[in-house]
């Protein structure tokens, strides 16, 4: 019976430990695969955005607790795709090289050569492990760094986007969690489909529709460019890699109206209504209605800041704070006021806080699921140690004739519990460690072996199940499982110690 | 309670003063809402050194009667003369749970009619047991050599040396018999108390178990109140109280 006290106690502490290292791990890398395009703080001023940002981006970097910082636009558009659909995505203009120096933009290329498999994939079928395609890849990876493709009509790098992975639907997602690439087929009016031979790194392009802003940041007329696609990204969250795109930040400057412009005043017509002015495009004669008074430079609707390795998140936001104020005091008039900006500057937590808060919250829930579940064991300890105090009621007697006393056959019991709480919580805490960090291999097993997946990549977006064990977590299941079994075998303990000692002599 | 120097004055002489008395003592049980009385007013005297043997048929009350001496259960209280068990000047009925169960573990020995071994523990083990009662397991550690020898030197004479890692299944009934004995001596007390110690041996067994036990009385000036319903054992104690529905009938 105690035994079998400590195999329930075991399995429990084992599955809690499992749950939990899991789910946590599920959440830690959504929040890293968070991070990896958003770097530490961001500085963000919608629509209209922002001027100036080379002075404010010079004057972060020379701090000592920043690293780099890079400027970005954000916005909504709609994309066109070689089929045809078009879908609503977020674009994102970005400079790719210092963009690369705040986030793991590079890292993220999903067309690339690579040497190894993945992790999952046994057979080696990523055709990016193919050295036929090397130089293609290695090309394309190239294309992606600086969001350039070659124009084959003209032999010039044009700009380029990086789209991401899963926006065109072209790229078959396997269980081994690569892609295959496929080719699309464009639906046509009388209800056939035409076949449409492209690989969108290769020689893919889609149509970008946004609408421009006017200097008040209110949306005037709607602006479309083609792009071709340098590369496609893959960033591990879902969400993003489901729509978004990279497009140059100049091009999405210009496409907003948010690159630098003139700034023209109108003539007034008494001052002197003989003036002229020679059109500098055409050439052209005519009366002046205009007058140049300065340049409007460009603007950013957002600025990225990294942090120097080992800073604090809340460190780097408050410098961050105490740089823009210097830099909002330089530009008075120009630029957000510091304290107009004060809940713009957000970490990159702020960013994600609705999927971090949403992972967190299932994860509290799969616990509470699990702890009621196992909170079971301090019953079932409590029914085996009633049927062993029953069982010993006479031993318990002889104990009591001898001359012990009630608190020490009390803590006879509680000490037996303690005991299989330990050695319960000792060997399902090893169990469960041992699970979870072979968790992957043992899910492949049970996919060998009777054809069960659990994981699919397919659904799940991380090709691995987390198998990280905190040893945080593991020390607190660890003595919540022992402080289980006292509790479970102290309402036997003390039925034991109340037990009259001449009804437990006799007792048969 | 009793100081050791008190045991050694003892002897195997019986003395005058009672080590044990009891007065007005009446016991009834409850089954369920029935009332049994079991004992009806008992008044009794044992000497420092002495052997009384209860005789009665079963039912009688003379393992009620053993279980009040020892500590274990309390006497009714009476409308009239109030009940008392006094070991030496104490009033076992006016003491404290704690009190009796210091009384149970250093002053008196219990030897069963079943023996009562704990089935996991060794032989060695079920003998030492009493010592880690008496002392707690702190106080066992510092005295735990001294009780080892002890019941190593109980159980090598009653020629058990050679069982002393063996479980009680793997003993005869006499072999755990001797074991309980040891295991009552362990703490060595001034009163054992035996509850038909031969009741469940054959004859030659049983007499050999009672001579250990006269032996180590001899020795010791033990006193020594046994419940039995064996004329024969009977003849060979200093007295002999007869016990019949809950009273005593006689006494020699």
């Amino acid at each position: 019976m105690p035994m079998l006290a400590m195999v329930a106690v075991m399995l429990s502490v084992a599955t809690i430990l499992i749950t939990w290292s899991v789910m946590g791990g599920f959440l830690k890398t959504l929040m890293e695969s968070g991070k990896t395009l958003v770097g530490d703080v961001a500085i963000v001023w919608p629509n209209v955005g922002f001027a100036h940002y080379d002075d404010l981006i010079d004057r972060l970097e020379a701090d000592d607790m920043i690293e780099a910082a890079t400027p970005t636009i954000e916005t909504f558009g709609l994309v066109q795709l070689p089929d045809d659909r078009v879908e609503l995505i977020s674009i994102k203009g970005i400079d790719s090289s210092s963009y690369s120096g705040v986030t793991d933009f590079n890292s993220t290329m999903w067309w690339k050569p690579i040497t190894e498999p993945t992790s999952k994939d046994h057979d080696a079928e990523d055709i990016r492990l193919s050295d036929g395609y090397a130089e293609l890849f290695g090309q394309i990876e190239a294309n992606g760094h600086s969001m350039s493709r070659l124009n084959p009509s003209t032999g010039n790098p044009e700009p380029a986007a990086v789209i991401g992975i899963e926006v065109t639907g072209l790229n078959q997602r396997q269980i081994w969690g690569g892609y295959f690439p496929m080719s699309p087929n464009r639906a046509l009016a009388d209800g056939s489909t035409e076949f449409v031979d492209v690989f969108m790194p290769r020689d893919g392009s889609v149509g970008l529709t946004i609408l421009a802003l006017d200097s008040e940041g209110h949306p005037i007329d709607p602006v479309t460019q083609t792009l071709p696609i340098a590369n496609e990204f893959q960033s591990g969250l879902y969400e993003v890699d489901q729509g978004t795109i990279f497009v140059p930040l100049d091009i999405i400057q210009r496409m907003l109206r948010l690159d630098a412009a003139q700034k023209v005043e109108l003539v007034r017509d008494d001052e002197n209504p003989f003036a002229i002015e020679i059109d500098p495009v055409t050439g052209e004669v005519g009366p002046k209605m205009k007058e140049i008074i300065g340049v409007d430079p460009a603007r950013v609707t957002t600025v990225l800041v990294k942090g120097v390795d080992g800073a604090e998140l809340e460190a780097i936001r408050t410098r961050v704070r105490a740089v823009y104020e210097e830099f909002a005091q330089a530009h008075i008039g120009e630029v957000p006021d510091s304290i107009q900006m004060e809940y713009q500057i957000k970490t990159w937590e702020d960013l994600n806080r609705t999927m971090i808060s949403a992972v967190k919250k299932e994860t509290g829930l799969v616990l509470f699921i699990f702890g009621i579940v196992s909170f079971t064991t301090v019953f079932l300890v409590l029914a085996i140690f009633w049927s062993m105090a029953s069982e010993k009621t006479k031993d318990i007697g002889v104990l009591r004739a001898l001359g012990a006393s009630t608190p020490g056959i009390a803590w006879l019991w509680i000490r037996y519990g303690a005991t299989i709480g330990i050695v319960g919580s000792l060997t399902g805490t090893a169990l469960g460690y041992w699970i979870v960090i072979n968790i992957n291999a043992i899910h492949d097993w049970m996919g060998r072996q009777f054809g069960l997946v659990i994981w699919d990549p397919r659904q799940y977006y991380f090709v691995e199940i987390p198998s990280e064990v905190e040893l945080s977590k593991a020390a607190i299941i660890f003595v919540i499982g022992i402080l289980t079994c006292i509790l479970g075998a102290a309402i036997p303990a003390i039925h034991s110690a109340r037990m009259d000692p001449v009804k437990a002599l006799r007792f048969e | 309670m009793e100081t050791q120097a008190q045991k050694h004055e003892q002897g195997s002489t019986v003395e005058s003063k009672p080590i044990l008395s009891v007065r007005h003592v009446c016991k009834t049980y409850k089954l369920g809402r029935v009332k049994v009385p079991v004992l009806h007013g008992i008044d009794l005297d044992v000497q420092r050194g002495e052997w009384v043997t209860i005789l009665g048929a079963s039912g009688s009350g003379k393992s009620t009667l053993l279980h009040l001496l020892g500590g274990l259960d309390r006497p009714d209280k009476n409308d009239g003369e109030r009940a008392s068990v006094s070991y030496g000047d104490v009033d076992l009925t006016k003491q404290s749970k704690r009190t009796l169960d210091r009384y149970r573990a250093n002053d008196i020995g219990f030897v069963f009619q079943f023996y009562h071994l704990l089935p996991e523990l060794s032989v060695l083990q079920n003998v030492t047991v009493g010592g880690m009662i008496k002392h707690g397991r702190l106080g066992y550690r510092s005295h735990r050599k001294d009780i080892v020898e002890r019941a190593s030197g109980l159980l090598d004479r009653f020629g058990l040396s050679h069982r002393l890692k063996h479980r009680p299944a793997e003993l005869s009934g006499g072999e755990r018999q001797r074991v309980a004995i040891a295991r009552a001596l362990i703490n060595e007390p001034s009163l054992l108390l035996a509850d038909e110690p031969t009741g469940n041996l054959d004859l030659k067994t049983g007499e050999s178990i009672l001579d250990a036990m006269i032996e180590h009385r001899k020795e010791a000036g033990l006193t020594m109140v046994m419940v039995t319903h064996d004329e024969r054992i009977a003849q060979r104690s200093d007295r002999v109280i007869r016990l019949a529905d809950g009273l005593i009938e006689s006494a020699r």
